[in-house]
């Protein structure tokens, strides 16, 4: 999946803004968003949410776990864990992105957030290396990946799964080889055809 | 084929290394070396059957592995075109997302008759496809290519095209080096086609 | 955003009311008995199947109904707002709406298109042996991998296969590209699925609800086809 998707995909996160407009509940599609009371806060998708911060008509009102306190202990407790812990946003990578550089004024202590963010991501990241390692080479073929979100599953992409597919590509081959030479061994004691089946008689060349 | 120095199929080879090499977004179709592989692939095959049927009438088993080992040759032979023959059709179904139904005259010329025509056909089915789709809605797949950022995109015109018209009946005057501000999905071809050019 | 409680509510010169278009198309129908679905449930529908038809190795199921439904929901849409002003507030917004959905809309059949195109013959071979309500391709993607494969046809006899001698029946075979069945995808569980086998050692695994796993496609196929999985 191509990073501009994986940020379409999260940009339907649910964001608070408070709009400096007023208007009707407006019916999407996808549900109903509104209605726009200046001055009250009201959820919408992230993408609405960014075009209207664009548009100078709100402000945004960063997620709960966009503080300092919150992300310290997630960090800690990334540090501390063996497995990964569960982020408070399946997005959180894009949303804090999307966020912080459209409205970096709506978010205090935007420069230290960033910061923070990417250390819990670096170290997720760095994690999630390790264990792919451990994983190639103890053979499997199967792993859990649960709190791992979007963007990080498809960082691992596409190394990790044509790497298993040429994995087991190179196991079955050498299966298909051990069986190749058996009849090989077998064919040359009677002395008759060869092996694979490219030319089993010579009918191809009859005319 | 018994010339010196030479192995079987490594025109064939050779025809699938000149096309990966070549920085053209298609390179002129080698006429010339498909006829040199095909014949290469008739001559083996030729002097198999002579074998096959030497085989059949006496029993003789000894050239056996030669045969095999010619089979071979002749089936390199074979893929090495073929993949040569598909690696261009894929980039000729390429020109039809990125330019439209018309083929740019410079890349034209590279293509050999039945691929033009391969071209037409492709673009044919695909425009009708489209059309069909969804009970006869239809729906552009050649555009829509990147997921929406905004509606609006701020563009530079790269060289004079004109007037454009707009779905709201709006005209823009697309001048060099004019600058707009124009609705993405209607002026995404022209970007594409390198006329206007995305400002971030 | 909850499900739409505005049902039952009359459109409104100004209002875009999604349901309604909804329920004109299903009243065309009028064979069965009417089934009312929300054009936010037929949204969901069409993004899963988009991210598994992305995620997936072969060819998925078609999904004519939802695509109709919902490119007849946008048209009548657009038709709604042709009279607005085109910097009106709501116009924008369902404008970018409705940008992101043809997005998803083009993006999965495009997708469909390009595993057509590379695996043309063996999903035509497989779909002769489904039955009409299991086959992948909807009718007009059915029209367009037939006229693919006689273009490709005509266009390799041309230039190469006619001058091949004794062209051999089981080499058009071996021609046949197949997908990797076999091959690794990122799969979200949707329900709880006891007993999934899980590697060729038969070794089985319970899938939790929401939890995430990276495995070979053949292995979860049956259940992306019930709905039970999804892949990301």
């Amino acid at each position: 999946m191509d990073p501009c998707i994986i940020e379409f995909i999260g940009e339907k996160s649910i964001i608070g803004i408070i709009p400096n407009f007023s208007n009707d509940p407006l019916h999407l599609i996808y549900g109903t968003v509104g209605p726009f009371r200046a001055g009250l806060p009201v959820h919408v998708p992230l993408w609405l949410g960014i075009h209207l911060r664009k548009q100078q008509k709100c402000r945004i009102v960063p997620p709960e776990w966009m503080d300092m306190d919150v992300l310290e202990e997630i960090k800690e407790e990334e540090k501390k864990s063996k497995f990964f812990t569960k982020m408070p946003s399946e997005h959180y990578m894009v949303v804090a992105q999307l966020v912080m550089s459209t409205a970096p004024d709506d978010v205090p202590r935007c420069e230290e957030l960033r910061t923070i963010i990417k250390d819990i991501f670096d170290i997720r990241e760095s994690k999630l290396r390790t264990s792919i390692d451990a994983f190639i080479k103890g053979e499997g073929t199967y792993a859990k990946l649960d709190n791992l979100t979007l963007l990080e599953i498809h960082s691992v992409r596409p190394i990790l799964p044509h790497s298993l597919d040429h994995i087991a590509r190179y196991q079955r081959m050498a299966e298909v080889t051990q069986r190749d030479t058996s009849i090989l061994g077998l064919s040359r004691t009677t002395g008759t055809g060869t092996g694979t089946g490219t030319m089993s008689n010579s009918s191809l060349y009859t005319q | 084929m018994s010339s010196t120095n030479k192995q079987f199929a490594d025109k064939a080879f050779e025809l699938l290394k000149e096309l990966d090499r070549s920085s053209q977004t298609i390179p002129a179709f080698d006429d010339d070396g498909v006829r040199q592989v095909l014949e290469e692939i008739k001559a083996i095959f030729k002097e198999n059957v002579t074998q096959a049927s030497c085989y059949s009438s006496s029993g003789d088993r000894s050239l056996w592995p030669l045969l095999n080992y010619r089979h071979a040759a002749l089936q390199r032979n074979k893929r090495c075109l073929l993949a040569y023959l598909y690696e261009r059709m894929q980039r000729i179904k390429a020109l039809r997302w990125e330019f439209g139904p018309i083929i740019p005259v410079d890349i034209k010329q590279s293509l050999c008759e039945p691929e033009v025509h391969f071209f037409n056909n492709y673009s044919k089915s695909l425009a009708a496809y489209m059309r069909a789709v969804g009970d006869g809605h239809g729906i552009d797949l050649t555009g829509n290519l990147r997921p929406p950022k905004s509606l609006y995109i701020e563009v530079r015109c790269v060289e004079d095209y004109g007037k454009f018209e707009l779905d709201d009946g709006e005209v823009v005057h697309l001048k060099k080096n004019s600058q707009h501000y124009l609705p993405r999905s209607q002026v995404e071809t022209l970007v594409r086609q390198g006329i206007l050019q995305h400002i971030a | 955003m909850s499900e739409n409680e505005n049902l039952d509510v009359p459109e409104t010169q100004l209002e875009l009311d999604t349901d309604a278009a909804l329920q004109n198309v299903d009243e065309e129908d009028d064979e069965d008995e009417v089934e009312q679905i929300t054009a936010q449930k037929v949204l969901e529908i069409l993004e899963t199947a988009w991210t598994n038809e992305l995620g997936a190795p072969e060819l998925l199921q078609h999904q004519t109904d939802m695509l109709e439904l919902m490119l007849s929901q946008v048209a009548h849409m657009e038709d709604q707002m042709k009279d607005l002003d085109k910097n009106d507030f709501r116009m924008v917004v369902h404008q970018m709406e409705l940008e992101r959905i043809r997005y998803i809309m083009a993006s999965y059949l495009r997708c469909r298109l390009q595993k057509i195109e590379t695996y043309t013959q063996h999903i035509i071979n497989e779909d002769a042996q489904r039955e009409p309500e299991d086959k992948r391709l909807s009718i007009e993607e059915s029209k367009y991998a037939q006229e693919f494969v006689a273009h490709v046809d005509e266009y390799f006899n041309k230039v190469a296969t006619q001058y091949m001698p004794n062209q051999q029946r089981g080499e058009a075979e071996q021609r046949i590209v197949l997908p990797n069945l076999m091959s690794h995808v990122f799969l979200k569980a949707n329900v709880a699925v006891p007993a999934v086998i899980v590697g060729v050692d038969d070794e089985e695994v319970d899938l939790a609800p929401g939890s995430q796993h990276i495995i070979p496609y053949q292995m979860v196929a049956d259940l992306i086809h019930k709905n039970q999985a999804q892949l990301i």
